[in-house]
C-alpha cells in the first residue's frame, strides 16, 4: 500500500472512530429536516439547528433555547452542552468527523484557533448587515476576526471587574474606587491601616487564569498590551511595558506590607471572592459574576463595582471573556443558525441575560430602567466599550497553563520582590511560548 | 479474591499438554469444539480489538503525525519522540512520576498488610473496621482531593489547626506553595486511600491460608513473626504481586490528584506525567505530541509491570 492511500485509509478510520461520539452529541439532528433555505440567508429558515454551547453556560442557554422553540415552530434548536475545558477537544472532532453541529457558543479566547485553519464559516457579509454591529462587544469581536474577516460574534460576556467595599472606603476616608495605580495602592494602605482584620485588597494568587482575568485589563487601560503583532509573528511585550511593570509592583507593595490575606497564596480560584463576601476586604478584582454571591447576602453597602483602572486613569477597561457564536465550515444549516444568531442578540433577549446569570454583549441595552434594574451589571456593561482581549494562539499557553510564564513572572514580581527579573524572565518566556505555537 | 483464586485455579492445570500432530488428524468432534471455542472467544477478541488494539494502533499513529486539535496533518515520523528527550516539562514530569510512585508505593504496602492483619481473624469490631478503611477507596481520589484542597487550607484548614496545635506547622502554611509540602500531602492522601484496597486484597490471600499450615508451624515452635515470614508472606506472594502492580500503575497515571489540590504547582513542580499529557493535548492542543507522550508511558507501565511480574511470581510455593 502507497503511503498516500495508507494515509488515507488512516484518515478514513479516523473518522469513523471519531464519528461515534460526535454523532452521540450531535443526535438525530443531521438526519432530521434541514433548512430550505430559499429564503434569505438567515430568515424563516425551517429545520433543526444543532447547537453546542459550554455547560457553564448553562443558564441562559437553557432558558433561551427553550423560549426559542416555544417561538419558532419551523425552526428548532437541538442543545447540547459540553462539559467543561472539553468544548474545544469536541469541536475539533466533530469537525474532523464531517458532523460538525449548525451553531457553537466557543469560548472567546478559542475561536483564533479555529478560524485561522478555516473551520469557521465567514460571515464577514451578515455581521455588516447587523444594525447594532457598533454596540457589540469590541473584545469579543475582535477574537472573531481573522485576515479582517468575522468569523463568529459575540453570545455572552463574562466579564472583570473592581469589586470594593463602599462601607469600608468611607471609614478609611476614601471618596470613591482607585482610578489609577497609585490610587489603588494608596487606597489599600488606608484600608489596612484600619486593621480589626481588614485587607486591602485581596487576590488569586494561586490561580494564573483569574490573575490574567483581572490584571491584563489594567495594562489595557493603560494603553499596552503584553502580546503585539499579527499572528505568526507575535511579539512579547513585556520588558519594556511600563504599566506592567508599575501594575507588579502595586501588586508586589500589597504583598509586602501585608495588606492582602496570606490565604491568597493558596487561592486557587475555586473558592475566589467568598473572603470579600466577610466584608473585610477593601478591594477585589475579580468576576462580575460574584454579583450572584453578594447580592442578598452581603449589605449593600458592603459591595460595589468600578471598572478596573488604568495606569494614570481614564475610563480604565475590562476582560471581554466569554463565549462568540461560530457557524462552523460544515454546518448543515448555516441559515437556520444564523437567525438563531440574531434571535440571541435581539435586544428583547439580551435584556434576560443578568436575570438568567449573564452579562449581555451589546452596550446599547443600557436604558435608564436597565440601570436601575441592574446596576451593578451597568458598572460592567458602561466599560464594555472599553474592554479589550490579548489577540493569540498561545493564550492558554501563556497564560492558563500550570507553570505558564504569565505565572512565573507575577510569583517571582510578587512572592519574590524581584521585579527587574520577573520582567526579563516574562519576556523571554512568553516570547520562547509564542515561538514554539507559531502565534 | 477472585483474581487470585482464578490465579490458583490456572496453576493446578496440567503442566504440559499433549503436542497435537498437525491439524488434517483432528477429529471432527474435535474440529467442530476448535470452531466452538473460537466462536465462544470471538466477541471478546472483537471487543478487544476494536476498544483497544484499534485506539491504540491509532494513538501510535497519530504520535508519528503533527496532529493539531485543528487543521490538516502531515507525517512526520519519530519527531515528536525525538522532542520529547529535549522537552524539559516532560522529563520533569517523568522525574516527578517516578519519584511519587517510589515514595507511595511501600507505605501502601506495608500498611495494607498490617491492616490486613489486623482484620483477618473474626475478631469484634473487625468488619467495622474493615469497612472503614475501604471506604476512602470506594469515595475516590476525586471527592478525597477536593476535601483535601479545603482542609489544607492555611488559616483554618484542619490540617493546619492540627498541625499547629501540635507545634509542626504554622497555621498559616500555604502546603501548594511548596513543593515539598504539597508532595507529602498529596502522599499521604493516596497512602490512606490505596491502603484500604491493598487491605482487601491481602485479607482475601491471608483467608485463603489454611489454619493447619500455622498450627503446625506452632507445634514445631515457630513464634508469631516466624508464622508470618514463612507461612504468611511466602503464601501471599501473589497477592503481594498484585497489590504492588496495581499500586504502581495507578501511582504512573496519577492524575486527579495533582489536577485538583496543586495544578502542578508551584510552577510545574507537582506536574504528573498524565496531567502533562492532558495539558499538551488540552491546552497546548498538540494531539501528536500528547500522543507521543502516551505511548511513551504505555511502553513505560508495560516494563515495569513485566519486570514486577517477573520479580515477584518467582517460584511458585
Amino acid at each position: 500500500m502507497r503511503p498516500r492511500q495508507w494515509k488515507s485509509l488512516a484518515a478514513t478510520a479516523a473518522s469513523a472512530a471519531l464519528v461515534a461520539g460526535s454523532a452521540l452529541a450531535a443526535g438525530s439532528a443531521s438526519a432530521s429536516a434541514r433548512s430550505t433555505a430559499r429564503s434569505a440567508f438567515g430568515v424563516n429558515a425551517t429545520g433543526t439547528v444543532t447547537f453546542w454551547a459550554r455547560s457553564a453556560t448553562d443558564g441562559v442557554t437553557n432558558a433561551l433555547v427553550k423560549k426559542f422553540n416555544a417561538t419558532h415552530p419551523h425552526l428548532k434548536i437541538q442543545l447540547h452542552l459540553t462539559q467543561p475545558n472539553e468544548a474545544s477537544s469536541q469541536l475539533a472532532t466533530a469537525i474532523r468527523a464531517g458532523d460538525a453541529p449548525d451553531l457553537v457558543g466557543l469560548n472567546d479566547i478559542n475561536v483564533p484557533a479555529f478560524s485561522r485553519e478555516g473551520a469557521l464559516m465567514n460571515i464577514t457579509k451578515y455581521v455588516n448587515a447587523l444594525p447594532y454591529k457598533a454596540s457589540l462587544s469590541p473584545g469579543h469581536m475582535r477574537l472573531a476576526q481573522f485576515n479582517g474577516k468575522d468569523f463568529g460574534v459575540p453570545y455572552l460576556a463574562d466579564l472583570s471587574v473592581l469589586w470594593y467595599n463602599p462601607k469600608l472606603f468611607k471609614e478609611a476616608g476614601i471618596s470613591g474606587p482607585p482610578k489609577t495605580f497609585s490610587a489603588m495602592l494608596g487606597d489599600a494602605k488606608k484600608i489596612g491601616a484600619l486593621g480589626h482584620g481588614n485587607y486591602g485588597l485581596s487576590f488569586a494568587g494561586d490561580c494564573q487564569g483569574c490573575l490574567g482575568f483581572t490584571m491584563l485589563p489594567s495594562i489595557w487601560a493603560s494603553g499596552q498590551h503584553l502580546i503585539t503583532g499579527p499572528l505568526g509573528k507575535q511579539k512579547a511585550n513585556v520588558a519594556r511595558n511600563a504599566p506592567l511593570k508599575a501594575l507588579l509592583n502595586v501588586y508586589a507593595q500589597i504583598w509586602k506590607d501585608k495588606l492582602a490575606p496570606h490565604a491568597d497564596l493558596a487561592q486557587n480560584g475555586t473558592t475566589w471572592g467568598d473572603d470579600f463576601a466577610k466584608g473585610n476586604i477593601g478591594m477585589l478584582p475579580g468576576d462580575y459574576g460574584f454579583v450572584t454571591k453578594y447580592l442578598g447576602h452581603m449589605p449593600k453597602d458592603e459591595f460595589a463595582d468600578a471598572p478596573l483602572p488604568g495606569m494614570n486613569g481614564g475610563p480604565g477597561s475590562t476582560f471581554d471573556g466569554g463565549d462568540d457564536f461560530v457557524i462552523p465550515a460544515g454546518a448543515k444549516n448555516p441559515s437556520g443558525a444564523w437567525e438563531v444568531v440574531k434571535w440571541f442578540l435581539d435586544i428583547a433577549q439580551q435584556k434576560q441575560y443578568p436575570a438568567l446569570g449573564d452579562t449581555p454583549v451589546r452596550s446599547d441595552v443600557l436604558s435608564p430602567a436597565f440601570l436601575k434594574q441592574y446596576p451593578y451589571d451597568a458598572v460592567a456593561l458602561r466599560t464594555l466599550k472599553h474592554g479589550s482581549v490579548e489577540y493569540t494562539l498561545a493564550y492558554n499557553e501563556v497564560f492558563n497553563a500550570p507553570g505558564s510564564p504569565w505565572m512565573k513572572m507575577f510569583s517571582q514580581a510578587v512572592y519574590s520582590h524581584d521585579l527587574s527579573g520577573a520582567l526579563s524572565s516574562g519576556q523571554s518566556g512568553i516570547q520562547s511560548t509564542l515561538d514554539s505555537v507559531g502565534s | 479474591m477472585a483474581l487470585t483464586a482464578h490465579a490458583e485455579q490456572l496453576q493446578s492445570l496440567p503442566a504440559e499438554v499433549p503436542a497435537r500432530k498437525g491439524r488434517t488428524k483432528l477429529s471432527a468432534s474435535a474440529r467442530r469444539e476448535e470452531r466452538t471455542g473460537f466462536a465462544l472467544i470471538a466477541p471478546a477478541i472483537a471487543v478487544v480489538a476494536v476498544f483497544i488494539l484499534f485506539p491504540l494502533g491509532f494513538c501510535v499513529y497519530i504520535s508519528l503525525t503533527n496532529w493539531p486539535l485543528v487543521g490538516p496533518y502531515h507525517f512526520i515520523g519519530l519527531a515528536n519522540y525525538s522532542a520529547l528527550a529535549h522537552n524539559s516539562t516532560f522529563v520533569q514530569s517523568v522525574l516527578f512520576t517516578l519519584k511519587y510512585t517510589a515514595i507511595v508505593t511501600l507505605p501502601i504496602l506495608v500498611i495494607g498488610y498490617l491492616l490486613a492483619l489486623f482484620v483477618r481473624g473474626n475478631r469484634f469490631g473487625a468488619t467495622l473496621f474493615r469497612t472503614c478503611i475501604f471506604l476512602p477507596f470506594i469515595v475516590g481520589i476525586t471527592t478525597l482531593s477536593f476535601l483535601a484542597e479545603v482542609e489544607l487550607q492555611p488559616g483554618f484548614g484542619s490540617a493546619n489547626v492540627v498541625l499547629s496545635k501540635l507545634h509542626i506547622l504554622s497555621r498559616d502554611t500555604v502546603w501548594v506553595q511548596n513543593s515539598t509540602l504539597a508532595l507529602i500531602a498529596i502522599s499521604v492522601l493516596v497512602v490512606w486511600m490505596a491502603s484500604g484496597l491493598t487491605m482487601m486484597l491481602l485479607m482475601a490471600g491471608m483467608q485463603g491460608i489454611s489454619d493447619e499450615l500455622y498450627e503446625s508451624a506452632g507445634v514445631d515452635g515457630a513464634s508469631w513473626w516466624e508464622k508470618e515470614r514463612f507461612v504468611t508472606i511466602p503464601l501471599l506472594r501473589r497477592s503481594i504481586a498484585l497489590s504492588l502492580i496495581i499500586s504502581v500503575v495507578g501511582s504512573f497515571l496519577a492524575f486527579n490528584q495533582f489536577y485538583i489540590i496543586t495544578d502542578g504547582g508551584p510552577g510545574t513542580s507537582t506536574v504528573s506525567v498524565v496531567m502533562e499529557i492532558y495539558e499538551t493535548f488540552n491546552t497546548a492542543m498538540r494531539v501528536g505530541g500528547a500522543s507521543a507522550m502516551a505511548v511513551v508511558l504505555i511502553v513505560v507501565v508495560g516494563i515495569i509491570t513485566f519486570v514486577q511480574f517477573k520479580v515477584l511470581r518467582g517460584e511458585d510455593v
